[in-house]
């Protein structure tokens, strides 16, 4: 305890000239966002696909859609959020502290995380789970026939957690290669030190799509871990957590309308159906309790699209894509077979 | 005659015969390679092997940097030589370069940057150049008035009562510097001498000649006042600042305060007053036996569970808070040892003749003192300058951090060799310029006495 208090008197004294003060006692987090004028959305440090840096300093990805489309349906105007970059050591830390607004990052939604400490999962925006690639030529066709194989994994992680679990429920006395660093562990599998690579299977379509020759690997069809990720805010605003879930609820419903970012102006004009016109904030009240602007979702569609445009664009094979098929994933709509349904606007 | 004809027989007796020349093999280039690279069985055979290493590594080095080398491309698809293999991707180092530097800040107000560097550069020129006068003026005036005038400029937005002042007195500072060397380099004498002769004043008593200085100070900070009255910078929230722009202004600010804080630390633990020394002792013992990392940890993310709710601190703030009493506590350690290495003879001596704790410490402990501690100094900086990377981990986009996004951009993605090099070698150019310039200064200051 002296440690803390000596450095929390040392630190203290000398940030008192660097604070910027905001007593904000029992104000919710939505007067607390629009008094700021911007929402702090955390996410990782880059990682393909979810939350990428690009070359003119700007954050895209499809976790970073996310916050740009809470920022417009709070602000109307996606650009009124400052991204926060943190370790995956103290994202929910920096949540619980007050640092950030939201979090949308590739974080996993368990039990433990949702009831223990201090935070809610609002609504899944990504299905991801653990798989295997391997080089074609070794002639594995399936996950089973990796007995006594050689996997590079990443350390520190639940992938390896994952990785022992499997080996040892199905026998296969699989040897973990264990590193800290992902382009490391990359190269040694390039280099053939190992026989396969375990990841998030969005992890290994990025990990293929920086392969000098993509058709000499492919992922093995099985999922070892079921991976949900979903954004999650800290607990005891439901107005807040509201906010963020109906927020990832217009976007699936967006899809499933067909309202896209090139037609909602037009839809919006003229509601082909009742349902479209609520959603457009055209016919009855959706935006009371949420505390937003009756065309809030229209102004989520409007600044980054549906969840199949932000998909197709971060994920799929859009310029920026990193290539995972959506079709027959369990991140299609559930009218195709997939997992991505939202409740209805009603 | 006696005499001469005992010394002509002294010299036929020892006029010495020339000297031989030294066996052919053992001089020049020849000798020398004998002497130090192939001398005896066991020496040769490392030579060879080791040659024949440097130039493995030379011929491998050459293929990897120049061979493969693909200058232009738009995406690191682009950057494969054969189907199968790509190629050293300079042209994604290109690509991000601009990143690398300065991080997120906006290109179109990355010239405030520039200027605040270019500005940092020419306040500081004097101090070398040998004519200048009251370079310890010059030199404490950069340092403790140029952050503000350098805050305002990377941070812009509204400026408070406070900044104006402060910017205005920073610029002025820095008109008058640039007046002063000018006239000392040109006419020889100083700035006050100049105005005090301009005015007239010089006939007068000694006394008096504070008044045109200091109507000249006050006329130099309104007019700076009115001249940054219409700029208004676009703000730049630090959440935008990054790379080595980063780098510099977390380890600039760390190096600069580190010094000063380890002096007065280490003089608190030599002092003999009692809660003083308690106290830092305790200071340096908590932070030297404290990983960075943990220490950025606290600042940035526990602390903030301290204070009352809706309290926000700046995260770069606590990084810089941070990394400063870091580095104070591994200097006091430094400096100590170098009071240590002062005789005793040198403190009574000062005691003799009568000089006040402060005056001895300034005028005979300190100087000697210091001399000796350059290269620990200097190490210390060099070790700070590295270890400012580790704020990448707590989400601020330093030059490392810059670095590591490289190869997670889906176009770009997997490519970290090449950037890892470029952060290889800006850092070397870095602690390699600190370190000369440090040689440069034991040289002139006499530390070692030659030896």
């Amino acid at each position: 305890m002296k440690k803390l208090s000596l450095l929390g008197l040392g630190a203290g004294l000398l940030a008192a000239f660097s604070f910027t003060a905001v007593p904000a006692i029992a104000e919710s987090t939505l007067e607390m966002v629009k008094k700021r004028g911007h929402l702090r959305c955390q996410v990782g440090q880059p990682t393909p696909g979810f939350y990428n840096l690009k070359a003119d300093g700007t954050w895209v990805g499809s976790d970073v859609s996310i916050c740009r489309a809470v920022a417009a349906a709070i602000f109307g105007d996606p650009q009124k959020v400052e991204f926060q970059s943190v370790s995956s050591t103290v994202r929910f830390t920096a949540l619980a502290n007050g640092e950030s607004d939201m979090l949308s990052r590739t974080a996993t939604w368990t039990i433990f995380r949702d009831t223990q400490l201090g935070l809610n999962f609002t609504a899944v925006n990504f299905y991801d789970g653990q798989g295997f690639m391997v080089r074609k030529d070794s002639g594995i066709k399936s996950a089973m026939e990796l007995k006594g194989a050689t996997v590079c994994v990443a350390t520190g992680t639940t992938t390896e957690l994952n990785l022992t679990d499997f080996s040892r429920m199905n026998k296969l006395d699989i040897q973990p290669v264990v590193f800290s660093d992902n382009n490391v562990r990359n190269e040694s599998y390039l280099k053939g030190n190992c026989d396969a690579i375990t990841n998030d299977k969005s992890g290994l379509a990025a990990i293929l799509a920086g392969f000098p020759d993509k058709e000499a690997h492919i992922i093995l069809p099985e999922t070892i871990s079921k991976e949900p990720l979903a954004p999650a805010v800290r607990k005891g605003d439901s107005q807040w957590f509201d906010i963020v879930r109906w927020t990832v609820f217009a976007l699936i419903s967006a899809e499933e309308l067909g309202i896209t970012q090139a037609n909602v102006d037009e839809m919006r004009k003229n509601p082909p159906n009742p349902e479209i016109a609520r959603f457009m904030g055209v016919e009855k009240e959706m935006n009371k309790g949420l505390g937003l602007s009756k065309d809030w979702a229209y102004n989520i569609i409007k600044s980054v699209g549906n969840y199949g445009e932000v998909y197709e664009k971060y994920m799929g094979f859009g310029k920026e894509g990193i290539g995972i098929a959506r079709k027959g994933s369990p991140n299609d709509l559930w009218t195709r077979g997939g997992l991505m349904y939202s409740p209805p606007f009603r | 005659m006696t005499e001469i004809t005992e010394q002509n027989k002294v010299s036929e007796k020892f006029v010495p015969k020339p000297s031989l020349p030294p066996p052919p093999n053992t001089t020049g280039a020849i000798g020398w390679l004998r002497y130090n690279l192939f001398d005896g069985f066991l020496s040769s055979c490392l030579t060879v092997l080791s040659l024949i290493a440097i130039g493995f590594m030379c011929v491998n080095f050459y293929e990897w940097a120049f061979a493969k080398a693909v200058l232009e491309a738009a995406n690191r698809q682009e950057c494969r030589i054969t189907p199968t293999e790509f190629g050293t991707c300079w042209a994604g180092v290109k690509f991000w370069f601009t990143r690398f530097i300065y991080g997120r800040y906006t290109d179109t107000e990355i010239w405030r940057v520039n200027f605040a560097a270019i500005i940092l550069i020419l306040w500081m020129i004097p101090v070398w150049l040998p004519r200048v006068t009251a370079k310890l003026n010059i030199a404490l005036s950069g340092v403790l008035i140029f952050p503000f005038l350098a805050g305002y400029m990377f941070l812009g937005g509204d400026r408070n009562w406070f900044m104006e002042i402060m910017v205005s007195v920073a610029l002025g500072c820095f008109i008058t510097v640039m007046i002063h060397s000018l006239l000392c380099l040109f006419t020889g004498a100083g700035i006050s001498r100049w105005i005090i002769q301009l005015t007239g004043f010089s006939s007068r008593s000694e006394r008096l000649h504070k008044f045109p200085v200091i109507m000249f100070a006050v006329i130099i900070f309104l007019l700076s006042l009115f001249l940054i009255n219409d700029v208004a910078f676009k703000e730049m929230p630090n959440n935008l600042w990054g790379g080595l722009f980063l780098t510099l202004v977390i380890s600039g600010i760390g190096i600069a305060s580190a010094l000063p804080a380890g002096i007065l630390l280490a003089l608190g633990r030599r002092s003999k007053m009692t809660v003083i020394r308690v106290l830092c002792v305790a200071f340096i013992e908590l932070f030297r036996s404290v990983p960075l990392i943990t220490i950025l940890f606290m600042a940035t993310t526990m602390f903030p569970l301290f204070l009352p709710e809706g309290f926000h601190i700046n995260k770069l703030a606590s990084a810089i808070v941070a990394v400063c009493l870091f580095a104070a506590a591994y200097m006091a350690e430094v400096v100590r040892g170098g009071l240590q290495a002062i005789p005793k003879g040198q403190y009574e001596a000062a005691e003799a003749v009568g000089l006040t704790y402060w005056q001895s410490m300034g005028f005979i402990v300190m100087p000697q003192a210091l001399k000796y501690m350059i290269p620990n100094i200097v190490s210390n900086f060099m070790g700070l300058f590295k270890d400012t990377t580790l704020v990448s981990i707590i989400g601020l986009y330093d030059l490392l951090g810059m670095i590591n996004a490289v190869s997670q951009d889906p176009s770009w993605i997997g490519l970290h060799h090449e950037p890892l090099f470029t952060a290889a070698v800006i850092f070397f150019i870095g602690c390699f310029a600190m370190s000369k310039y440090s040689q440069y200064l034991e040289r002139n200051l006499g530390a070692g006495h030659g030896r």
